[in-house]
């Protein structure tokens, strides 16, 4: 296989051997793990078609991988087989300012993307907190979204069309420089796949304009209870933040520990707010200062302790930072993380959180919370050691429990992490037999012969349920 | 299965898989492949030492790593990377070449007789046959060159400010035989800002070694070192690599970049009203044991831009490795030798005359890109360039 793949592509493109396998058998969702035979890392769309050819003629599962940033384990190779990686094809191949697009590699860091056209005042606006390391081609198959997708929607509202590879090798081209277009909208189908329809190689995405205006407050409370309730009623008032996000006590420690932030006496939870505007200067900058006033005083309502809002660019930056940061300085904390992610009504966070606590002491695992409070998309970060497989077992319990919640109180088991093999057992809690045998379909036409990512997303295949003993939580 | 406990152990459960180190990574970078990351390479390093993979499985991929420390910089979860490294260093074997090519860079006589050798020697390349012994791959540094001598003034005894106290200064075993004038430059530099360096005969602080993982040899190194330097005076060091390891032990409270230390100590008052102008443009390159190592990024910059008309103008990348690393571009020519070509593009893309920087090896292998590349960009300590301030003429204008 390692010659024959060698050979299609160039012998220095192919990673076998126990270390390279070692080290692609698991994404940032640390508790399944599985080895691939190989890894190849193409550098062109042709490359990738002969690479997926190649699986296809000779019945090999493959598995796309960007930068290994998945939280539900979308990039395992659950059968084997052999993972592409687009770390290769990281280059931006045209930018369109007047039209304000650009056609970039799937393997492109998120943020690069932005930066390339910060200079023309523009960026492409999904920016999952793993922005400056998760690829294009990654955001496009979880749909990722962000802190500021509360106004500017996730990643699916931001890619014009695609270049890819499908599961026979053969390259196609959806949607493009232009919106619109006649005949099915199969591209939508594409875009939150996590992989499981073929493989993105490229992709012309939409340039949205720098805000002209921003305010960002930082809001602390007293307890969890007047932070959740100040969330839902900030939407209410029709101030749409361009993002909205909370963190928890467990974060704040974490953040102390890494960055020596310090946070008022007494905080239990923090809000942090921005508002934003990019009409042309003038009413903007008014605009942006009534909401963040009208914010201000709703927080004050519920027993803010303290608000500070930014003074300039810098404050503004560090106060992201730590938010962007927040998950990964969890690792101060304890050896192990795994986010959860899971969707509510706004209106049920303070009901929720309360659950989310109850859970994890009963569980015996520890839980910080950060997360997208606007969107009503949680992120309940439990903290542990993976080499106690009990610990590893409480987790993944608590975790379920979780979700099953979330979809009684009438939201969704995940918001932008995926399914990936983390959640394909609970999607029934939200379909029926008759929706999954639909979706199941949908797959398969695309997916004939099940090469591509494997076990993924659905609930489990009859083929996958032996191999699924072999790695699920296996963590250490 | 009972829950593993070692000091690897521990220091890499530390990482949590979040990526954020991914892009900061020369390694990384160049190459796209997850084994030659900061997160693979942590993720190998546990599995070796907890018996998932061998130790030879990882060998070739912590070969591969310069060490640059970009990584801890870029990581949120406070993984102490450098550690990891040195321990994993430690026990995947060690290898006879390295050893000797270690053993000849770090005495200084020795080294300045392999560069008289090095002269009788037709090859351009000097390290020909360890570079092959180490890496299997086609040479790509240069010999060094014997520095020419060079002369300085005395100082304008009327200018200096009363001594107010004394210092010791790291000479470098690099340093004192490829650059020796720079350890010159930096005890004008003191005496401008009332120091005095307490000359003492000193030996190798062992660095290189240590960041090769010789680390028992390396910390007795370090000892010898610090009981040769006894008095509690302030230790100035002029080399990256060496002034990162001695931070790390027991004296480290005494011991200063040159550039930390004279910017303290108020050189930059003293550039700015003493230092002439007709340095244009300057860019600085952050060598990887200052700016990740030490966490030293402004100082050197603030004492640059304290030159009276110097414009300095920000290196594209300028925290990324340059592929030096200690003995990394013998050892790995191939990658260090991308890495070179990545850095020269970005140096002479900044339209600069000068580009600065603050360790021996870097200095080294920067400079010789700027030979095979015609010249256009000259390579200086950063000390160099603020001496040559107070050297020329003050323009009357
Ligand atoms: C600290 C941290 C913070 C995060 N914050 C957020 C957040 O705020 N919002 C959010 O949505 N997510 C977040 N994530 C999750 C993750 O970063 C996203 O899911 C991201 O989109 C994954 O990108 P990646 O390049 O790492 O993809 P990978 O993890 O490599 O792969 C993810 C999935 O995409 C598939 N895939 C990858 N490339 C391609 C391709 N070219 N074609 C087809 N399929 C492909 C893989 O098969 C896999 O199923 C976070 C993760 C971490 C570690
Ligand atoms: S940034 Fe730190 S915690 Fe995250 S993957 Fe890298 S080393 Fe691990
Ligand atoms: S030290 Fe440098 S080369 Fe090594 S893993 Fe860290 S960033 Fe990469």
């Amino acid at each position: 296989m390692v010659s024959e793949l060698g050979r299609i592509l160039s012998p220095e493109q192919v990673l076998s051997g126990p270390g390279a396998q070692r080290a692609y058998d698991c994404d940032a969702y640390s508790v399944d793990r599985s080895k691939p035979m190989c890894i190849v890392l193409p550098e062109s769309t042709e490359q990738v078609a002969a690479v997926v050819r190649w699986c296809a003629a000779n019945l090999v599962p493959f598995t796309g991988r960007g930068a290994g940033t998945g939280l539900s384990g979308g990039a395992l190779p659950a059968l084997g087989g052999v993972v592409v990686s687009t770390k290769r094809m990281n280059q931006i191949v045209e930018i369109d300012i007047p039209n304000r697009c650009l056609k970039a590699q799937a393997g492109i860091a998120n943020k690069r993307l932005s930066d390339a056209v910060k200079d023309q005042g523009l960026h492409f606006a999904p920016d999952p907190s793993s922005q400056s390391v998760s690829t294009l081609g990654g955001n496009i198959a979880e749909n990722a979204g962000g802190p500021h997708t509360l106004k500017y929607g996730v990643t699916a509202q931001h890619i014009l069309g695609v270049t890819m590879v499908d599961p026979e090798g053969e390259i196609l081209e959806l949607g493009g420089k232009v919106p619109g277009g006649p005949g099915f909208d199969f591209f939508s189908l594409i875009v939150g796949s996590e992989g499981t329809v073929g493989l993105v190689t490229e992709a012309w995405v939409k340039l949205t304009p720098l805000p002209t205006a921003v305010q960002t407050a930082l809001i602390a409370f007293p307890t969890i209870r007047d932070a959740t309730e100040t969330v839902a009623e900030i939407i209410a008032s029709g101030v749409i933040p361009a993002a909205l996000e909370m963190m928890d006590r467990g974060i704040l420690v974490a953040l102390e520990a890494a960055f020596g932030l310090k946070y008022p006496e007494g905080t239990a939870a923090l809000l942090l707010v921005e508002c934003d505007s990019n009409l042309s200067a003038e009413p903007a900058g008014e605009l942006v200062q009534r909401e963040i006033e009208t914010v201000a005083a709703i927080c004050q309502a519920h027993n803010a302790i303290d608000i500070s809002i930014a003074q300039d660019e810098a404050e503004r930056q560090k106060l992201w930072h730590a938010r962007k940061k927040g998950v990964g300085a969890m690792g101060r904390l304890a050896p192990s993380i795994v986010t959860h992610d899971g969707v509510i009504p706004r209106s049920k966070l303070p009901e929720m959180l309360d659950f989310v606590y109850e859970v994890a002491e009963r569980h015996g695992v520890k839980v910080a919370n950060l997360f997208h409070a606007g969107d009503g998309n949680l992120h309940p970060c439990f903290y542990f050691d993976d080499r106690d497989p009990k610990q590893v077992h409480a987790v993944i319990e608590a975790g379920e429990e979780i979700i099953r919640k979330c979809v009684s109180l009438g939201g969704s088991v995940t918001g932008e992490h995926g399914v990936g093999v983390e959640k394909q057992d609970l999607l029934p809690l939200m379909f029926t037999p008759d929706d999954l045998r639909l979706q199941a379909m949908a797959k398969q036409i695309f997916n004939q012969g099940n090469l591509c990512n494997p076990c993924k997303i659905l609930p489990t295949e009859k083929s996958c349920v032996e191999h699924k003993k072999r790695w699920r939580g296996v963590a250490w | 299965m009972g829950i593993h406990v070692s000091q690897l152990t521990d220091l890499t459960t530390q990482c949590i898989r979040c990526g954020f180190c991914l892009e900061s990574c020369p390694t990384f970078v160049l190459t796209g492949e997850e084994t030659e990351s900061p997160r693979g390479r942590i993720y190998l390093v546990r599995s070796a030492e907890e018996g998932q993979v061998q130790w030879q499985d990882a060998k070739p991929h912590l070969d591969k790593c310069l060490g640059c420390l970009a990584c801890t910089t870029a990581c949120p979860s406070g993984v102490k990377y450098g550690e990891i490294l040195e321990l994993a260093r430690s026990k995947v074997g060690k290898s006879l070449p390295k050893k000797a090519l270690l053993t000849g860079m770090t005495r200084p006589n020795l080294l300045r007789i392999q560069l008289k050798l090095g002269r009788l020697f037709p090859s351009k390349r000097i390290p020909a046959l360890l570079s092959r012994l180490l890496s299997g791959q086609t040479p790509e540094v240069d010999k060094p060159q014997l520095p020419a001598k060079k002369s300085f003034p005395s100082l304008d005894e009327s200018k200096l400010p009363p001594i107010r106290g004394e210092v010791f200064m790291l000479e470098g075993c690099a340093m004192r035989v490829l650059y020796p004038h720079v350890n010159e430059i930096t005890r004008r530099m003191l005496r401008r800002v009332g120091f005095q360096v307490r000359e003492i005969g000193q030996g190798c602080c062992g660095a290189l070694h240590a960041h090769n993982g010789y680390l028992d040899e390396a910390k007795a190194m370090r000892s010898r070192l610090y009981s040769a330097l006894s008095g509690d005076i302030p230790i100035i060091v002029n080399s990256a690599g060496c002034g990162s390891w001695l931070k790390d032990g027991d004296r480290s409270g005494w011991v200063f970049d040159a550039s930390e230390f004279l910017l303290q100590e108020g050189l930059a008052e003293i550039l700015a009203r003493e230092g002439t102008g007709g340095l244009t443009r300057v860019t600085y390159h952050d060598a990887c044991h200052l700016s990740h190592g030490q966490g030293i990024r402004s100082a050197p910059r603030e004492l640059l831009k304290a030159i009276p008309g110097l414009e300095l103008v920000e290196l594209e990348e300028s925290d990324m490795c340059c592929g030096s690393a200690g003995i990394y571009n013998i050892a790995q020519p191939k990658m260090a030798r991308e890495l070179l070509e990545r850095k020269w593009k970005n140096i002479e893309s900044t339209g600069a005359t000068i580009v600065a920087t603050g360790n021996p090896g870097c200095h080294a292998w920067i400079a010789q890109a700027a030979r095979e590349h015609g010249q256009r960009v000259e390579v200086l300590h950063t000390l160099e360039v603020l001496e040559r301030s107070f050297l020329r003429p003050r323009s009357t204008s």
